[in-house]
């Protein structure tokens, strides 16, 4: 037999190789983005051909319309017809008559209400006639006129989600002042939603993120999933880092609803104490571990932690049993749970050289 | 060196498939490492979508304004020598249009309102979705 010159056997190994790469670049990734939930849903969903994936993505979509419709606190579901939980308000504010829900709602307003009050109210749905009056119940904010007395009267009224009595699918409110906002649990809910849809599905690799509240269910191809943290005041991210299967991500910032006014930022977050915009506080990430719930906490976690001041938000984040958190104060100074710590790559120059910002690990 | 260029036929006629195959293969090796490897630290590409669907990507390195209509109006995408920003839009906050200009890899502006979003791609995506 000839013997083959090494050149032709170099060659073969290298093309084999070249072929080998290319190969796997190809990735089984199917990618979407849309607008629901007035916010961008981004689903990726990786090994599943790609007619498949792209009906799951538009069934978990479809679903969040749904919600949205249902639970959106000022929108109609339709021209004549109010959202489930716009008919709720409209109850609450006229007595205390019970009024029947779906199970789907009783089972929120449940769940709700424990977080509030685990939170001590911090976290508190109830103050919708609050985050309106500050005009962040419209699809666009502008500045409006700060009225004290009428903030002072509402803060007064004291709306709590413990005034909600729900039983057998109906609820009724001892207090007319309470008004059901969401806002801070609704994409949550529909993040445990969309997962457990796909996990019944059978579908083992997606990442699923709602505005910016993102589950993880198995991982990108043979690494974990990767995800950015948003710098609250630049268009980058400043840190990343890998979502393993079941674990959640959420932050609250004071850049993504807001308006100024002389100079000040008045953001969508409200300390439902004092009636006001939180303004120490420019972002608050929670990271979540692998848990029934773990959209709702990456969703409601973060909001108390931003509207503690800085001396007690290790102490709201431990009340909470969240271990994984970083705050970003008005200063742009992080203070860093060393668990999350341990998790995050950061990305920010700035945070890298550690100029300009102060970076403080809490045990 | 002289002489190999005054007869070259000897040369090439000594040549072996092996060595036709070893150029050959070396040229396309060149040609591939350079596509695949070539340094994107910044990044190369912007891509522009509209609602949930990619409406175009564009190289970086020029200057030049595209408008796009989006669900409430017409947006101006200005893009200049490797970075790109929202110069005007019809929304009301105008968040997008303060985001001001991006530069790296795997950055993102988004205007909700209109339902545009800009993101730079590069080789290698540092992320695969941002939590904000």
């Amino acid at each position: 037999m000839r013997k083959w010159p090494i050149s032709l056997i170099a060659i073969a190994i290298f093309a084999m190789a070249i072929a080998g790469i290319s190969a796997l670049k190809q990735e089984p990734l199917y990618h979407t983005q849309s607008y629901v939930f007035g916010t961008l849903v981004d689903i990726s969903i990786y090994g599943e051909p790609e007619e498949r994936a792209k009906q799951l993505a538009n069934q978990v979509l479809q679903d969040f319309q749904n919600l949205h419709n249902q639970l959106h606190a000022w929108k109609p579901a339709s021209s004549n017809q109010p959202s489930e939980l716009g008919t709720l308000n409209t109850a609450f504010a006229n007595g205390n008559k019970p009024i029947n829900i779906s199970p789907q709602l009783a089972t929120m307003l449940i769940d709700a209400t424990d977080l509030s009050v685990k939170s001590q109210g911090l976290f508190n749905p109830a103050i919708g006639h609050l985050v309106s009056s500050w005009g962040f119940q419209r699809d666009e904010f502008t500045a409006v006129n700060i009225d004290d007395a009428k903030i002072q009267a509402l803060v007064k009224a004291n709306p709590r989600m413990t005034d909600i009595v729900v039983k057998d699918n109906t609820a009724y409110s001892t207090n007319p002042n309470v008004k059901l906002d969401l806002g801070g649990y609704a994409k949550g809910y529909a993040l445990d939603k969309a997962a457990e849809y796909l996990r019944n599905q059978q579908v083992k690799n997606a990442l699923v993120n709602i505005g910016g509240n993102i589950i993880a269910l198995g991982q990108h191809g043979n690494q974990p999933w990767r995800v950015g943290i948003q710098h609250p005041r630049k268009p980058a991210a400043i840190a990343a880092l890998d979502l393993a299967d079941g674990w959640a991500v959420g932050t609250s910032g004071d850049y993504q609803r807001y308006f100024t006014l002389n100079g000040k930022r008045y953001c969508h977050i409200i300390d439902p104490n004092s009636g006001y915009p939180v303004q120490h506080t420019q972002s608050v990430t929670v990271l979540i571990p692998p848990q029934k719930n773990a959209g709702v906490l990456s969703d409601v976690a973060s909001k108390p932690i931003f509207i503690a001041v800085a001396e007690d938000k290790a102490r709201t984040a431990a009340m909470l049993d969240i271990q994984y958190f970083m705050v970003i104060d008005q200063q742009s100074n992080i203070v860093v749970s060393n668990a999350l710590a341990q998790k995050l790559e950061w990305l920010d120059p700035e945070v890298k050289k550690n100029s300009h910002v102060k970076l403080v690990t809490l045990p | 060196m002289l002489s190999l260029l005054r007869s070259p036929k000897p040369t090439f006629k000594h040549m072996l498939i092996g060595d036709w195959l070893t150029i050959i293969f070396s040229v396309m090796l060149t040609v591939y490492l350079f596509q695949t490897l070539w340094s994107h630290e910044h990044a190369s590409k912007v891509q522009i979508r509209i609602g949930d669907k990619v409406y175009a990507a564009y190289d970086l390195n020029q200057q030049r304004d595209i408008k796009v209509h989006g669900a409430i109006g017409d947006a101006v995408i200005h893009i200049s020598q490797g970075k790109v920003r929202f110069s005007k839009s019809p929304c009301h906050n105008q968040y997008c249009v303060h985001q001001g200009w991006l530069t790296r890899s795997g950055q993102a502006a988004i205007c909700l309102p209109n339902q545009i979003s800009l993101e730079l791609i590069g080789e290698q995506k540092p992320y695969d979705s941002l939590n904000y």
